[in-house]
């Protein structure tokens, strides 16, 4: 069992208990925000170790928008974020890490929805691992 | 858009009557020498082959003026129009020359002033057509007056009529009455029918574009209504997730049943608005980021998706790579993914055991993609409907009932977006071939696009 801690960003708070669920199965500490504001807050209060956010909340780039503040903030830029889109499908071109700019797109991983709880699991994993090495 | 189909057609129209003039300035010579050298008819030859040669120099000329004035990224059609209205009066002042060094009124040639006005009423407005014939009538008119009033010589038509007619006031009164008559009928019966047309296309033209923008509006809110139902599916089936995995607790084995039941339509339902957002936006998005990308790789990864659904049904998979140049040019995550719906359909209309292959060879210009598979086959006579969107073989509804009838229609959307062609083989009971072939360099992209 781990304990890192994770943050969930997403105004759909239907599926943040799904993967609260998802986590909390093997061990993760979860919490979860509505919107990047209560996001911020609670990055402040909680300090996770990882950020799962996702992209359309109130407005269609709110995730990015916070994930480009996370990147600009020495104390959060290094905390991973895994980023919830089918963004393929949203913009017709596929963001791998490696391909994406990281300053216009400055997350680790991207995961998309419906959540498939052995990827999550696995994604979120490997983002701790490496944060770790 | 409009406007540019129509200067488009006009430029194609210019070099059309371009093309006629080669004839006319071959036809002129070709005459004089006929006329002087087998009819016996005495001509003034020199000048007549003269303006021959102007002709062609003249023809040339307009065919370098139109390129150059269309040539580059904005093309000025409206000094095309003008080089139109010149061409059409100067081909008329050419004719009366032409005529009055070869007999004036006594040459019968002189009704093929009427092409000219069949041309002009073609291609410029009903006033402009008019005016072109009011300039005809006033050349041929100067050019009797004159040869009358022996301002100009006449060049008698000797060995083609037995006597001069150029001071028959009666014999010019009435052919000139029947010239002109002839002139303004022609044009204004010409007029009538070219604009009848072009209102009839335009009409056509706006019909289309109003289809499009329709077509445009549906798919918008195709992709509105699926992007919402997505989000609401999305939730669910990740909730229902949890649940059957039991990382919320245990189940006894009627929920389990029933949860897993739910489960599963969710997943297709779910397939099913993916696959329709996919498509959707396609159409919508209609251009692709293209780039050039190894083919290996691709179907690979294309392979390495679909590999456990193929072990699950002990389906063997074959890989027979035979192409010049691993790179091709594309939007790589499309391309990859229509292998991976091929490959899909395949493999789920394959029995066990059965054998899918890929292969992927050249074809002169052309990359082509196939996958064979031993599976079902599609009926014969529903084979003309398989790519339509949600259609699904009757044979492929028994033995699978999942489905959304749209992996093929995704295939086409993109191969037809790289300028691709796609094409099938399949006997029922027997197996299906579907192939696509996609231009391996953006040259051939962009020629396939004109």
């Amino acid at each position: 069992m781990v304990e890192a801690k994770v943050l969930i960003v997403d105004d759909d708070q239907d599926v943040s208990k799904a993967i609260k669920a998802i986590l909390n199965s093997e061990g993760y500490v979860v919490s979860c925000a509505g919107g990047s504001e209560e996001g911020m807050k609670m990055l402040e209060s909680q300090q996770p170790d990882i950020v799962i956010l996702d992209v359309m909340m109130s407005t269609s780039s709110e995730g990015f928008d916070m994930a480009r503040v996370l990147r600009k903030n020495s104390r959060y830029k290094n905390i991973p974020i895994l980023m919830l889109t089918a963004i393929k499908q949203k913009t017709g071109f596929d963001f791998k890490p490696s391909a994406g700019d990281p300053e216009w797109l400055p997350v680790d991983e991207f995961l998309d929805k419906p959540i498939e709880p052995d990827l999550l699991l696995a994604k979120v994993k490997a983002l701790l691992e490496k944060t770790d090495e | 858009m409009m406007q540019d189909s129509q200067d488009e057609r006009l430029l194609k129209r210019a070099y059309w009557v371009s093309r006629q003039r080669w004839i006319a300035a071959a036809l002129v010579c070709a005459a004089t020498y006929g006329s002087t050298n087998f009819f016996g008819i005495s001509l003034n030859s020199v000048p007549l082959y003269l303006i021959g040669v102007l002709l062609v120099a003249y023809n040339a000329l307009l065919i370098l003026l139109l390129k150059h004035f269309t040539r580059g990224e904005f093309p000025r059609y409206e000094a095309v129009k003008k080089i139109v209205a010149f061409q059409i009066s100067a081909d008329l002042v050419i004719l009366t020359f032409v005529l009055h060094y070869s007999g004036g009124i006594e040459n019968p040639f002189v009704f093929y002033f009427i092409f000219h006005m069949i041309i002009a009423s073609i291609l410029l407005s009903v006033t402009e057509s008019f005016l072109q014939a009011t300039f005809a009538c006033l050349l041929f008119g100067f050019m009797l007056l004159f040869e009358y009033e022996q301002i100009i010589p006449h060049y008698c038509l000797k060995g083609f009529i037995s006597n001069c007619l150029y001071q028959d006031t009666r014999y010019i009164m009435g052919t000139y009455f029947t010239f002109v008559t002839a002139i303004f009928l022609v044009v204004y019966m010409a007029s009538s029918i070219a604009s009848k047309m072009k209102k009839a296309e335009e009409g056509y033209r706006e019909a289309n574009e109003l289809l499009r923008q329709k077509d445009r509006i549906k798919d918008e809110y195709v992709l509105r209504v699926t992007h919402d139902i997505k989000g609401h599916l999305a939730a669910i089936k990740s909730c229902l997730d949890v649940v059957v995995r039991k990382m919320a607790g245990d189940l006894n084995p009627q929920q389990q049943d029933l949860l897993e039941t739910s489960q599963r339509r969710t997943t297709s339902l779910n397939n099913f608005v993916k696959a329709l957002l996919n498509l959707t936006t396609m159409k919508l998005q209609g251009k692709m980021e293209m780039s050039r990308f190894s083919l290996g790789d691709t179907i690979a990864g294309a392979l390495s998706t679909i590999e456990s659904n193929a072990s699950a049904k002990s389906i063997s998979l074959v890989r027979k790579i035979d192409v010049a140049s691993d790179e091709i040019f594309g939007n790589q995550v499309s391309v990859e993914e229509a292998i991976i719906d091929l490959l899909l359909n395949a493999v789920k209309y394959t029995p066990e055991k059965g054998t899918v292959t890929l292969r992927a060879e050249d074809n002169c210009a052309y990359v082509r993609i196939e996958v064979e598979d031993t599976g079902i086959g599609i009926p014969q006579k529903e084979q003309n409907r398989i790519f339509e969107e949600f259609f699904r073989a009757s044979n492929a509804r028994n033995f699978e009932r999942d489905g959304t009838g749209l992996g093929l229609s995704i295939v086409k959307q993109i191969v037809e977006s790289h300028k691709g062609r796609i094409g099938f083989e399949s006997k029922e009971n027997v197996g299906t071939k579907i192939w696509f072939e996609l231009p391996a360099h953006p040259i051939e992209a962009e020629s396939n696009h004109d």
